[in-house]
């Protein structure tokens, strides 16, 4: 073979490649974590899973419902919550265990049929929860000797996202995430499918501040009427079926939607910290004492579907505005990079927006879902200054397609680079939850928490969910806490 | 026209096709990107500064150089004039970068960052699973 011929065939052979990339997302069907068929009992070996050397993962807990975060307290106590409710419109009741010696679970309080519980956190002995609210509003629950009462309720959150967080700031409040009830600002078909919209046919999204909308109303399928011919118009902030009009000035109010806020443990009124965020559910105090947030970006569903965005991890300014519903990880919409293929670029759907979004700290991957995390602050565990993030993984094809599984594992996160690691994911030839893999080890990572002492990194792995064209179907009793422990260290 | 010669091209070519094809559904290549148990260590500022860019522009879709929203980048032989093309151009689903939002010193290093990427699969040991 000729020099010539040969650097012929390198050339053919990568134009070729590069076509087939090309092709490859318009020819593919989607292949997302969720998309496989789950036979009953979830298998469970720490083998299956890869952490780096000189760590070493094992489950502390097993059979868990809808787990969704763990607490740690001053004497080493585990204390994790079942969530109550999972997206699929499953409902449990809402419990607060602690875990056990040998891994049994004791309830040590229980809630109302309204969650689900998103996360926990213990503040001078006192556990504070975040209820998420699908039924009556989201809440801050502190539970005190097993008692459970409400610090705030009312919040605007039984739409698509929830009442999130809390985390306790270095100034003593309490931080939460309050989540959109739309994907990007319309209510629509997808939010019927998501189950709320036919018990509160009047609820969208509340801006924090005033806002001023573009003339852009939006034609769907109605699903609150029993004629399949009959169509809606709806605007932006708006009830399903209400047009908006140029100009329109939606008024600001408190509590909002897409927010971050903050209120004293001992109650009293509510500050926005933050606004402009779609679902922002992970929160955390880095060493330096800065917030964090991890954001759930678009999904290509409803009548304003967006393409191809990043899930986000934020550092918080307080004051900011941080894009939704017009920009993506700093990006505005109106870009071809956005518009899914075969449809229409997102049009802006505010007249002016409140600011430019600040640079993200770092880009996830699109649909992973980048969930809980936490900051590792001392060096007993390495990775100072470093956040761990819980990635729930894709829910294709409901929220778009995707070639392979996204997420479904744990990465570290550098700061102040954005560089993004691996730290605990399924062994195999390719990434994907345990399910899919046909595998011992982790299925969807929700939440990761240290340990007051920083010694060990909990993992809360949701259990499996499987995805239909119809919507996700979440299996009890197949949730799993992990523990990620330095070699030698117990 | 040498039709001898013409078959042989015509048979690269379907070779070739077929090689792209199997690439182009990961047949046959190990699981590559950061590996989990040691990252990639390396003493090259370009390789570094090009992981950084590549965090920022191209990880959301390619996890780690694999499969995600789009295909994997560390498992095919593009040449870097094929990659720098596709970044200023798009292609199919893929947009294009302008240099406004990628410099070409940064596509350059993403480059660099990429071909490293591509060399490191991982161990054997962990492409199977213990599990029945």
């Amino acid at each position: 073979m000729t020099k010539s011929y040969r650097a012929f065939s390198i050339l053919l052979l990568g134009a070729a490649a590069l076509a087939l990339s090309a092709c490859v997302y318009m020819l593919s069907s989607s292949d997302g974590g969720g998309q496989t068929v789950f036979d009953p009992p979830r298998e469970i070996d720490p083998a299956d899973i890869v952490v780096p050397e000189g760590y070493r993962i094992e489950p502390v807990a097993t059979g868990l419902t809808f787990p969704t975060d763990v607490a740690v307290d001053g004497a080493g106590r585990v204390y994790v919550i079942e969530a109550g409710y999972s997206y699929g419109e499953v409902w449990t009741e809402p419990r607060l265990l602690r875990i056990e010696p040998g891994g049994r679970t004791s309830a040590i309080a229980t809630g109302a049929r309204n969650g689900p519980w998103t996360g926990v956190v213990i503040h001078d002995g006192t556990f504070y929860i975040a209820e998420g609210g699908a039924l009556q509003g989201g809440r801050i629950l502190r539970v005190e000797g097993g008692e459970v009462t409400s610090l705030i309720e009312n919040l605007p959150t039984m739409g698509d996202h929830h009442t999130n967080g809390p985390a306790i700031g270095p100034d003593g409040w309490i931080y939460l995430g309050l989540g959109t009830a739309t994907n990007s600002g319309v209510v629509g078909v997808d939010n019927a499918q998501f189950g709320w919209l036919s018990r509160k046919p009047q609820f969208h999204d509340i801006p924090c501040r005033d806002i001023t909308l573009n003339r852009r109303n939006f034609e769907s399928d109605n699903p609150l009427t029993p004629d399949s011919g009959d169509r809606a118009i709806t605007g932006a902030y708006s009830p399903f079926g209400t047009p908006a009009t140029a100009g329109q000035i939606v008024t600001g109010d408190l509590p909002c939607s897409g927010a971050i806020m903050r209120i004293r443990p001992q109650g009293g009124e509510m500050e926005l910290v933050a606004w402009g965020l779609r679902n922002p559910y992970g929160l955390a105090f880095s060493p330096s004492g800065e917030l964090y947030v991890t954001e759930n970006a678009f999904d290509v569903r409803g009548s304003r579907p967006v393409w191809g965005t990043a899930d986000v991890l934020w550092k918080i300014t307080p004051g900011a505005w941080y894009g939704w519903p017009d920009f993506s990880g700093g990006h505005p919409l109106n870009e071809e990079r956005f518009a899914p293929p075969g449809g229409p670029m997102p049009d802006f759907l505010l007249a002016k927006h409140p600011g430019q979004p600040p640079e993200p700290a770092a880009l996830l991957g699109v649909h992973a879902s980048a969930n809980g995390f936490d900051f590792s602050h001392g060096m007993g565990f390495g990775h100072r200054g470093q956040a761990f993030i819980a990635l729930f993984g894709d829910m294709a094809p409901t929220v778009g397609k995707v070639l392979a599984p996204v997420g479904f594992k744990v990465v570290r996160v550098d700061v102040n680079n954005g560089v993004i690691h691996d730290f605990a994911v399924n062994k195999g030839k390719v990434n994907g939850p345990a399910s899919w893999l046909g595998s011992g080890g982790l299925e969807r990572p929700v939440a990761a928490q240290f340990d007051p002492r920083g010694d060990a990194l909990y993992v809360v792995d949701f259990g499996v969910v499987t995805m239909t064209e119809e919507g996700p179907i979440p299996q009890q009793n197949t949730g799993v806490l992990w523990r990620i422990s330095r070699e030698g260290i117990w | 026209m040498n039709l001898h010669k013409s078959s042989r091209h015509t048979t690269a070519l379907v070779l070739i096709m077929g090689a792209a094809l199997l690439l182009e559904g990961g047949c046959g290549s190990a699981r590559r990107g950061t590996p989990v148990i040691k990252p990639i260590e390396t003493a090259d500022a370009r390789v570094k500064r090009g992981e950084i860019a590549f965090y920022r522009a191209c990880n959301s879709c390619h996890i780690g150089g694999a499969t995600g929203l789009g295909p994997a980048l560390n498992d095919k032989p593009l040449p870097g004039f094929l990659i720098r093309f596709q970044v200023r151009n798009g292609l199919g689903a893929m947009p294009a970068f302008s240099k406004a939002q990628l410099s070409d010193a940064e596509l350059d290093a993403i480059v660099a960052y990429l071909q490293v990427l591509r060399e490191k699969e991982w161990p054997e040991e962990y492409l199977s699973v213990q599990t029945d």
